[in-house]
């Protein structure tokens, strides 16, 4: 449990500046949004209590609010999703018995399973925040885009991040 | 009572999902950006030292472009001062001096240089964060310029960083007027293109031509008049109303801000004051009629 906290204590303060000084500068032909900082709601421990993941979730996003100035945007998405992160996790692996404490990863989940749960969580996130900025300022076309372009553009990421963290021994449920 | 505790505890994920929603909510439709606490800004002390510490690195990728920018704008002084020098010589040998009223707009104003430290371009409402603050003279409602035209206007100020409402937001509407011409209209970000923005509220008795440049009116307290903002690209909307909209093309380029200056107007409080008393009746000595400051 004291290792989780320390993991992702590490990755609240690596994620979010390295969200806000570097991936917010890399957005692709003004559409592709790089949201690396949700890595830290996806990895939260299924097993955790919702009120703790959805206090981490609301902090995190506050904090990318603060430092990007985006007043509430990202602390609404950031609660939502780590509100569903449970049944999202569940669609794709049955039972969390044996993942007791664990953080969801290539490693405890599968890969085919967890890039599937990471990438449904992208999109619920990506859906959630430009469907956010379309209330303030709506165009169909640039939505639609931006959420695809973000999903997979982020996707990518968290994949790479996944290869760079994860081990070689997979085990499958 | 058992009963009671026995509900809450089993419905508490409800409860603080709720609560957090609530609270980002306020957060987020709490809209007007003059009015937002410092801390809960890109320029409260965290996060400004954050950014400035990270564009003690970044600010070393542009220089090649800062410089190049720096000797075409020194290249462009220098003609004018040239220019400038030739005419005072030419007026002074026509013995003009002493009747001599040279244009003071530029006269009222001071400029603070400051470096961009953090800046977005791509949301639907974008700012810029600025390394001076009220220490250095800082104050909400300044315009901030750049070396090619408006940037934008600042919303929160901090001690040593200060938080700008750039040109590329909706809640900015700048007063501008087609140079060589005196009526304004107002200028407006309309949510996607970084490089353009509208000008509306043009009348329609308005000559002008495809590339004409667009000026600041100076009908306020923020920005002198005549500063750059961009160049006409088409008019933009049917002609059944009475006035026209124009795209126009920006000529700050916010995709590689780094030096801006902030135009501190020294008379900004007397207008304030003189606006605050009667604003339908008020024209001062410099003929500048006193609108409120360029948002509205």
């Amino acid at each position: 449990m004291s290792k989780n906290v320390i993991t992702l204590s590490l990755l609240f303060l690596l994620l979010i500046p390295a969200q806000t000084v570097l991936f917010n500068h890399l957005v692709l032909f003004n559409v592709a949004v790089p949201l690396v900082f949700i890595y830290l709601i996806i990895v939260l421990p299924v097993t955790m209590s919702a009120n703790v993941a959805m206090t981490i979730g609301f902090l995190t996003g506050l904090a990318v609010d603060i430092l990007s100035d985006t007043p509430g945007v990202n602390a609404l998405c950031c609660t939502v999703a780590a509100f569903i992160r449970r049944p999202v996790f569940h669609a794709f692996v049955s039972s969390d018995i044996d993942l007791a404490d664990q953080l969801p990863s290539t490693r405890t989940m599968g890969t085919p399973a967890y890039l599937k749960y990471a990438l449904t969580m992208t999109l619920i996130y990506c859906i959630l925040l430009f469907s956010i900025e379309a209330m303030q300022v709506f165009n169909l076309r640039l939505y639609l885009l931006r959420i695809a372009a973000s999903t997979v553009y982020t996707f990518i990421i968290l994949y790479a991040i996944t290869l760079l963290t994860g081990r070689r021994h997979e085990k499958r449920l | 009572m058992k009963e009671l505790v026995e509900f809450f505890r089993r419905y508490s994920k409800w409860f603080v999902f709720v609560f957090y929603v609530v609270l980002s909510c306020v957060m987020l439709f709490n809209s007007d950006p003059y009015r937002r606490h410092l801390w809960l800004t890109s320029a409260s002390t965290v996060a400004s030292g954050l950014y400035a510490a990270s564009n003690n690195v970044t600010s070393y990728f542009s220089l090649r472009e800062t410089n190049e920018d720096l000797n075409r704008r020194n290249a462009v002084l220098e003609s004018e001062v040239v220019n400038l020098r030739e005419q005072v010589q030419r007026m002074k040998l026509a013995e003009y001096t002493d009747t001599l009223q040279l244009p003071d707009s530029v006269g009222h104003f001071d400029f603070i240089v400051a470096n961009v430290i953090n800046n977005s371009i791509h949301r639907p409402f974008n700012y810029l964060t600025i390394d001076k603050g009220t220490a250095d003279g800082v104050r909400p409602e300044q315009g901030v310029i750049d070396h090619s035209g408006v940037v934008g206007t600042v919303s929160v100020a901090g001690t040593h960083y200060a938080r700008v409402i750039s040109l590329l937001n909706p809640n900015f509407r700048l007063s501008c007027k087609i140079k060589g011409s005196e009526h304004f209209g107002s200028l407006v970000w309309e949510g996607n293109d970084p490089s353009g923005a509208l000008l509306e509220e043009l009348p329609r008795h308005t000559v002008f031509t495809v590339g004409d440049t667009v000026v600041t009116s100076g009908y306020s307290a923020v920005f002198p008049a005549g500063l750059p903002v961009g160049v006409i690209l088409e008019d933009h909307k049917n002609h059944k109303e009475n006035f026209f909209t124009l795209r126009v093309k920006l000529f700050a380029d916010f995709s590689r801000l780094s030096n801006v200056q902030i135009v501190v107007n020294n008379d900004r409080d007397e207008i304030m004051a003189v606006e605050a008393s009667d604003a339908s009746t008020i024209t001062d000595d410099t003929g500048i009629k006193v609108k409120p400051a360029d948002r509205q």
